[in-house]
């Protein structure tokens, strides 16, 4: 028998088009880093008003993941998974911003410095 | 304004007309060199983590990161009014700065190098230790029996061929295959 399968083997997601296409664009490590993990706003998440065009009304919210859930039920099983410990873990790791980017790349930002007025301007 | 902007993933300098930019719904812009770094961007990798970026060779520390060199390029977004002299003096001294780079990054290689060869030397003596304990506890005697003949067999086959004699397929002859 020849050999069966070499790639594909462990259900990587290799869609990129599907993936990121524009409507099914799920939000950036960096956004739930910055934003949705701020105690303020993950409270305003995981409390949402009933909205009939979410998954389970939008009342099973997990932030990290930021996914939604049928039931209370199916998001406790979800925050046991390793699906979601892995990504737990992703976000506890240090941003990556386009500001390191450009530092990676030797481009830095200039310091705002205090304007100076000449004399010639004030009178 | 045109401006040669970074590559969000690899960080390589996007020229005005080259590669894509991608507008977050924050208002956020993601220029690309390439499709190779926008798709990967669209897999959601970190390019901390992808060995072929600048980032992660940075984070790494296969490359130069705190250096007087690199503290000169600076995004600016206050406007200088054009002066010739200027401009001259920056030329020149964005050369010099460039030669400057350039010998420091080859002394970090070095010395970046040098350390490594002597980790690859401590391991590599370490493994062939361990594989010379492991062959006199067990398979000593063995081995020396078993290379000894062969050697011999070697050379008598070699002392035999000889182009003068016939045969062998080595020697010119009027035989037909």
């Amino acid at each position: 028998m020849g050999r069966l399968r070499r790639s594909r083997a462990h259900h990587a997601r290799r869609d990129v088009h599907r993936a990121a296409r524009t409507r099914v664009r799920a939000r950036d490590i960096d956004q739930i880093q910055f934003e949705d993990l701020d105690p303020k706003r993950r409270a305003e998440l995981e409390a949402q008003p009933l909205d009939h065009e979410l998954p389970g009304l939008g009342q099973h919210y997990c932030v990290e993941c930021a996914k939604y859930y049928e039931t209370d039920e199916a998001l406790k099983s979800h925050w046991r998974s390793k699906v979601h410990k892995r990504r737990v873990k992703q976000l506890k790791e240090k941003p990556y911003t386009i500001e390191e980017a450009e530092m990676a790349a030797g481009l830095g930002r200039e310091q705002r410095k205090p304007r100076v007025t000449s004399m010639e301007d004030i009178t | 304004m045109v401006r040669v902007e970074k590559c969000y993933f690899c960080s390589t300098s996007v020229y005005p007309g080259h590669g894509t930019a991608f507008v977050r719904n924050d208002s956020k812009v993601f220029r690309f060199c390439t499709s190779k770094c926008h798709k990967n961007f669209k897999m959601k990798r970190n390019p901390r983590k992808v060995r072929w970026t600048k980032a992660f060779r940075k984070a790494a520390g296969k490359e130069m990161t705190i250096d007087s060199t690199l503290d000169f390029e600076k995004r600016r977004n206050i406007p200088v009014r054009y002066d010739r002299e200027l401009v001259q003096t920056t030329i020149k001294a964005m050369k010099r700065v460039g030669e400057i780079k350039k010998r420091r990054e080859l002394a970090f290689w070095k010395t970046r190098m040098a350390a490594s060869r002597d980790k690859h030397r401590a391991h590599r003596k370490k493994t062939l230790e361990a594989a010379k304990a492991s062959a006199v506890k067990g398979l000593l005697k063995p081995t020396v029996v078993s290379e000894s003949p062969k050697i011999r067999e070697k050379i008598k086959a070699t002392k035999s061929r000889s182009a003068l004699v016939q045969g062998e397929g080595r020697s010119m002859g009027m035989d037909v295959d």
